[in-house]
């Protein structure tokens, strides 16, 4: 890119719980910012900028929580800015907070996403306020049967994707679901929620915060140079498209796959099945692992599935898919895209513990939001030029 | 004339009040308001941090007031439901005596010309304290505080979280586009609206293109058939919330109409289970009869007007593999 670089040198969650009643909005951010800040090696003086991402206020009912949480979040004094893109939110917020660090208008720059879930309700939230919410297995559940009759797929790729996760769940500390005794045979006897969608398929509601701290190419060095390897932006894309009209293709949605070809183009990618050696994709009901793998070009049209059957995104696999548990295993919804960005970051870091993809150097974070609308995707590498010699 | 519909949103939030404000609102069930000490300051409410700074503030309470003085003030003169009494008022920064930040809350001043900067101040409480900033219903004037009613005493457990019911009232304009698509619906007309530069028909009153950014005018107008084809569709498992209007699966129902690229989403089904409903098949448009005089408040709702939804017309399935594709 030839914008000044940016590293994220910090990062922070909250253990995500279905309630976090013992914590307020602002105790729940301050959790991941703190965390984040610690691992910065650094204090919220040093943050010249925040910027907030959650769900639609109609979650919790808070008009303009980004300035209730201003001081929350030691922004007195400084910009504080709050991003809207549904689902993605948290995503987009990340390559807000990049931006402004690209741009050489602040060095330090935080970025926060949060949900607090038990405030409020979901299904209510999605279904504007009315009775007959779709909620998002309504919405979604024919988007991902027509992807499965257009592909061809088995059943079981579903179910796979839904023991994964939850198998790497259990290596995260942070991860909210931990079905220790998951399987094939518990995903599929598992209720019919929004056919084809079954419960254990599904996301969970939860209460959660992740905090991310970026910084510039002096500060990314001065990171590396004390020991503490920083994750370097390669490239950071975001594109829209509007919810319907006559042509369009929630299964493959020209916004995803120009998203990624931009993001691709900025990090040097031509190759994405074997130049990136991880992703972190906004999943949150299991089909969505092949759906993106396709749109997001680790796979051919159609066959996004295969690498699922095949074992290839396992964590021991050569293109490992939400190590951390994902979507389907903690989703704090306006969190849940900069968690994606944030694991992503923290496997180039060498810093995901126990779920470390061995040796990762490039990483993929995306989010997505709406009816398949919104895209946010970054790719971050272990130096600013992996694919140098 | 633009016309506007009114349309509530309300919700029973629960908020979580964590450490400090939990503590400040299990001392008010107690008739007692607690600040927090910040270096030379004793804040109240209090809070988590330090409000410049964001440092974490030690969970150091002090007791204050519960008389104070008005540092300054204005007047409500007429208010709304909401507000926190139902006659003229003040709104009024208090500080609490020991306190060196200000409350705000309401002042119970009779008339405007009574409120001074300076007024001593002191609660009426509620009998019933629930452990929220309206245990004190108010302030009142002089030095003596005052309980309303029955004095039910003292949460028996730390009040840990607080209902917030939130209520809002809204108006919309109505875009000509849905009105004239209502009105078409009364006499069994599904009104699409083609635009002039990419072709593309859209249903539902939906008077712009979206793809080409151009407004749809009654010029663009074109009468589209009442038969045709599921494509596509979503069984909803119903999950309970406050509002939630279902109790069983229900179907929503993607029709291609036919000769047409026009998808009506999510519709509803009629006379069709849903263990029955598939791709491929054949429904036709169902309207409510003139007496059951359906309104914005009908069937699909919105610029559907009439229009309730789809049925089985008999005709054999279509099989085409591309048809589970068009939801769009």
């Amino acid at each position: 890119m030839s914008a000044t670089p940016c590293a994220v040198v910090g990062v922070g969650q909250t253990h995500h719980k279905s309630r976090r009643l013992d914590v307020s909005f602002g105790g729940l951010v301050r959790e991941a910012v703190f965390r984040a800040l610690e691992d910065a090696h650094m204090t919220l003086a040093d943050v010249e900028a925040v910027i907030l991402g959650k769900a639609p206020d109609l979650f919790e009912g808070v008009m303009k929580p980004e300035l209730y949480l201003s001081d929350a979040l030691g922004a007195v004094g400084k910009p504080m800015f709050r991003v809207h893109t549904a689902g993605s939110v948290g995503g987009t917020t990340a390559i807000v907070a990049a931006s402004h660090v690209h741009a050489g208008k602040h060095r330090t720059v935080l970025a926060v996403a949060f949900e607090k879930q038990s405030e409020g309700n979901a299904q209510f939230a999605l279904g504007s306020g009315r009775g007959a919410s779709l909620g998002a297995g309504g919405a979604f559940a024919p988007f991902i049967r027509a992807y499965i009759r257009r592909s061809g797929a088995p059943e079981h790729i579903g179910w796979k994707v839904a023991v994964k996760d939850r198998l790497n769940a259990l290596k995260n500390p942070y991860a909210h679901l931990r079905i220790e005794d998951i399987s094939i045979e518990k995903v599929k006897a598992s209720p019919m929620m929004w056919e084809p969608i079954r419960f254990l398929e599904s996301c969970p509601s939860s209460d959660g915060a992740c905090a991310v701290v970026l910084t510039d190419e002096a500060g990314g060095k001065a990171a590396a140079a004390d020991g503490r390897p920083p994750a370097w932006i390669l490239g950071a894309s975001s594109r829209s498209e509007p919810s319907s009209f006559p042509g369009r293709d929630p299964v493959r949605p020209a916004a995803a796959v120009q998203c990624a070809a931009d993001v691709y183009a900025q990090a040097g990618i031509t190759d994405p099945r074997h130049q990136v050696d991880m992703a972190e994709l906004y999943v949150p009901f299991s089909w969505y692992e092949p759906i993106w793998l396709e749109a997001f070009g680790f796979a051919e049209e159609r066959e996004g599935w295969r690498l699922v059957d095949d074992g290839t995104t396992e964590l021991g696999g050569s293109l490992p898919i939400n190590a951390s548990g994902g979507v389907l295993s903690s989703n704090p919804i306006g969190a849940s895209g900069l968690l994606r960005f944030a694991e992503a970051a923290n496997q180039v870091r060498g810093a995901a513990g126990e779920h470390q993809v061995e040796g990762a150097q490039v990483a993929v974070g995306m989010a997505y939001g709406a009816n398949n609308q919104y895209f946010s995707t970054w790719v971050v590498g272990s130096s600013l030029s992996p694919f140098a010699g | 004339m633009t016309r506007f519909a009114e349309s509530t949103i309300t919700f029973p939030y629960k908020r979580s009040l964590g450490p400090v404000v939990g503590a400040f609102m299990t001392a008010l069930t107690d008739k007692r308001i607690l600040g927090i000490r910040n270096g030379k300051d004793i804040l109240v409410p209090p809070m988590e941090w330090d409000p410049t700074t964001g440092a974490e503030l030690a969970p150091d309470f002090v007791e204050v007031g519960p008389v104070g003085t008005v540092e300054s003030w204005t007047w409500v003169p007429t208010p709304s439901v909401q507000h926190p009494l139902q006659h003229a008022f003040a709104f009024a920064l208090i500080r609490l005596d020991g306190a060196t930040t200000p409350l705000l809350h309401a002042v119970d001043g009779g008339s405007s010309e009574r409120m001074v900067e300076g007024l001593r101040v002191a609660p009426r409480w509620r009998g019933t304290r629930v452990g929220r900033i309206d245990d004190i219903i108010c302030f009142v004037m002089g030095e003596v505080p005052e309980t309303d009613g029955g004095d039910t005493g003292a949460a028996q457990e730390p009040v840990q979280r607080m209902d917030y019911h939130a209520s809002i009232t809204y108006r919309n304009p109505v875009p000509a586009a849905t009105d004239r698509a209502v009105v078409a619906s009364r006499n069994r007309r599904l009104l699409g609206l083609r635009c002039p530069r990419c072709e593309r028909v859209y249903a539902g009153g939906k008077g712009y293109c979206p793809v080409d950014a151009v407004e749809l005018g009654p010029e663009c107008e074109v009468d589209l058939p009442t038969v045709g084809t599921i494509t596509n569709f979503a069984i909803v498992t119903p999950v309970s919330y406050p509002g939630q209007t279902e109790t069983e699966p229900f179907v929503r129902a993607f029709v291609l109409l036919d000769g047409t690229d026009v998808v009506i989403g999510y519709s509803p089904v009629i006379e069709l289970p849903a263990d029955e409903v598939r791709v491929g098949q054949r429904v036709a448009a169902v309207w409510a009869s003139p007496a059951e005089e359906h309104d914005q408040e009908g069937g699909m709702g919105g610029a559907w007007g009439s229009l309730l939804g789809w049925m089985p017309n008999g005709e054999p399935d279509i099989d085409d593999p591309d048809l589970v594709n068009r939801i769009f």
